[in-house]
């Protein structure tokens, strides 16, 4: 996982996310998010990569299950 | 054997007739008297038998029919006297291309087509939209189609006849299993019957009773389980209309407030409709035969005539017994593994577990493979169990989200699969039961379909070619009578020949070997015009290559550069169960 700056250009990426959001409601904006993960993730496709993600987003809310087997 | 035709939910069913066994005669003859030659307690002598089944559902009848092909003598006992268990409930529809491929070599693959519904076009909906379809058939090199939906009963029903026409196995009908002890070299069951009780002794048991065994608890074997919170009401409908025969599966079903449906056509113009129910359901009100009409009406409109079959109500768990062999005593299908139904993972993994098992004990029992031949049924189908079990918990898990959030993602993947393929393979509504890759890992990417050459523990399929003696056959053809290997060699360098056939003439009968497409060397010969066996075991000309199958037909090893010394090798390590 990378952890230093990847982006070509952040600050119009962020500025575009939040753009996107513009005029949703939290619904809405939560149906994005998840559109948007699922469209990323797939962009990046390993799994042990998309794990470290997981749980890096993950981090400040505690552990969590992993089912097993 | 007699049966007698008994109408049951539009279904003309057969019942078997009840024998005496000898034992309750005192004329047992089946096998060696047992240790002292004790008496049992209704009198009689106690048989020592070298392998008995208890169950006679899919699996247990499997096992018989696959081990009375092979030659193999067994007993089953079976508590009923009917195929199916719950009258003219459908239970297993969905056959694989595997399982097909396994009655193939049955030789009742013909009534279960002529009978069954074949599709291979599925297709996922969500409210009134086709989220995504797909074409198993497309991929497919084997004789049998990837799917024929059929009610379980017609299947055990076939597989009876054909046991009944094999004459090996003793089908013991209304024999219940209530007492079980195992032993260093035997088992002991006491069985009920009408005509009293008695026991026998088993060399070897095989326990395909089911989720409740009786056996398993006996022995105190450790189980994994999981309740499902998922409840469904299962109807079966029996209308005229024509719907596509596809399988359509419907992730949220406007007429089933937005819960899934699965809707399936099977034999005699009858529809397998699953319906999913709210986690609080009163399952006993949905089952009612008025309330499900309802359902029905809502999903097929007012003027569609229909008739209700068979209506009742489903909670899926999951449970894994940690081993599948203890001592004299081997567990297959339920009593081994349970889990819900999607994908079809239930009675298709029962008959392959059969299929793993039934070859092993043939050559175990003829003194030709080591006992611990055995322990490789456990090896190889408890991961495939694991599996099945993990493949079913996701499916139920994306059809049943926990959260909001949980439910967000799921309506994300569905909104993009109706755009972008990659989100196609998230809308999970089962995955489709395949045969398993023995000695890999359990994951989902093992299990994709490869165009060229299966790897060493995969299933070949039942391909097509010209066999020896001129005529067209398939590849169960060559794995019937007998549990041998069949080596497929490419007959190059020709130099190699004569070793070839020399280790052939001194290996047989355990291993038949055949040359594709040369016929240079003086090996019994297969003709394979149209690629299909070249693609399936990936054989290439001017590549020198040895293929070795179980008589499973699962690949053991597949040689490069072959000579006799390498062959013989690989057939030493796969009859001691090494890979």
């Amino acid at each position: 996982m990378k952890t230093t700056l990847n982006f070509t250009d952040h600050d119009a990426f962020y500025e575009r996310l939040i753009a996107a959001h513009q005029g949703l409601t939290d619904e809405q904006s939560a149906q994005l998010n998840a559109r948007l993960v699922l469209l990323l993730a797939n962009q990046l496709g390993e799994e042990t990569l998309l794990e470290a993600c997981i749980d890096a987003a993950r981090k400040p809310f505690g552990p969590y299950a992993v089912p097993k087997e | 054997m007699t049966q007698t035709p008994v109408q049951t939910g539009g279904y003309t069913l057969p019942e078997f007739e009840f024998v005496t066994p000898p034992e309750l005669l005192g004329t047992a003859v089946g096998g060696e008297v047992g240790n002292g030659g004790k008496v049992g307690n209704s009198g009689a002598q106690r048989q020592r038998y070298p392998l008995v089944i208890i169950g006679g559902g899919l699996a247990g009848l499997a096992l018989a029919c696959d081990l009375a092909e092979r030659g193999v003598r067994a007993v089953v006992l079976d508590d009923d006297n009917t195929i199916g268990v719950r009258g003219a409930s459908s239970r297993g529809i969905v056959y694989a291309q595997k399982t097909l491929e396994i009655m193939d070599r049955f030789g009742i693959y013909e009534r279960i087509r002529a009978k069954g519904a074949i599709w291979s076009v599925g297709k996922t909906l969500a409210g009134h939209d086709v989220v995504y379809e797909f074409d198993a058939g497309a991929a497919s090199d084997s004789k049998q189609p990837p799917f024929i939906n059929l009610q379980q009963f017609y299947l055990e029903w076939f597989m009876v006849d054909r046991i009944v026409e094999l004459g090996r196995t003793d089908l013991r009908w209304q024999n219940k299993v209530t007492g079980f002890a195992q032993h260093d070299d035997h088992a002991v069951i006491e069985v009920d019957t009408p005509a009293g009780s008695y026991s026998l002794e088993a060399a070897w048991v095989c326990d395909c009773s089911g989720v409740n065994s009786l056996v398993r608890d006996s022995l105190k074997i450790g189980m994994h389980q999981a309740r499902g919170i998922d409840c469904w009401c299962i109807s079966d409908v029996r209308f005229k209309e024509k719907l596509p025969i596809e399988r359509w599966t419907w992730v949220e079903a406007p007429f089933n407030d937005n819960r899934a449906v699965w809707q399936h056509l099977m034999a005699d113009d009858v529809w397998r409709m699953d319906f999913q129910m709210g986690p609080d359901t009163d399952l006993e009100y949905v089952s009612r035969h008025d309330v499900a009409a309802e359902r029905i009406r809502r999903q097929l409109g007012n003027d569609v005539e229909f008739e209700l079959v068979w209506v009742g109500p489903y909670s899926y768990r999951a449970q894994l017994i940690e081993t599948f062999r203890k001592g004299r005593t081997l567990f297959l299908g339920d009593s081994a593994h349970a889990m819900s139904p999607f994908g079809a993972r239930g009675g298709n993994s029962g008959i392959q577990d059969a299929e793993n098992l039934g070859w092993k004990f043939a050559l175990v029992l003829a003194g030709q493979a080591p006992e611990s031949l055995l322990d490789t049924y456990h090896s190889e189908r408890r991961p495939a169990a694991q599996f099945n079990i993990m493949t079913t918990r996701r499916t139920a898990r994306y059809l049943q989200p926990e959260s909001p959030a949980e439910k967000i993602l799921r309506d994300a993947a569905i909104s993009l699969a109706k755009e972008y393929p990659f989100a196609r393979n998230l809308c999970n509504t089962g995955r489709l039961s395949n045969s398993y890759i023995y000695g890999k890992p359990p994951s989902s990417k093992a299990q994709k379909h490869k165009m060229h050459g299966v790897d060493v523990g995969e299933a070949v399929q039942n391909v097509e070619f010209t066999g020896p003696t001129g005529l067209r056959m398939a590849l169960v053809d060559l794995f019937r009578g007998n549990a041998a290997y069949v080596g497929f060699w490419n007959g190059s360098p020709a130099t190699l020949s004569r070793e070839i056939i020399l280790l052939a003439n001194r290996s047989a009968p355990l291993l038949r070997m055949l040359e594709v497409d040369t016929g240079k060397t003086g090996l019994s010969t297969v003709r394979d015009h149209a690629g299909k066996l070249a693609r399936a075991l990936g054989l290439q000309a001017g590549k020198p290559v040895f293929c070795l199958l179980r008589p499973d037909m699962h690949l053991a090893a597949r040689i490069e550069q072959p000579n006799a010394a390498k062959v013989k090798a690989a057939l030493r390590r796969a009859l001691e169960g090494k890979a």
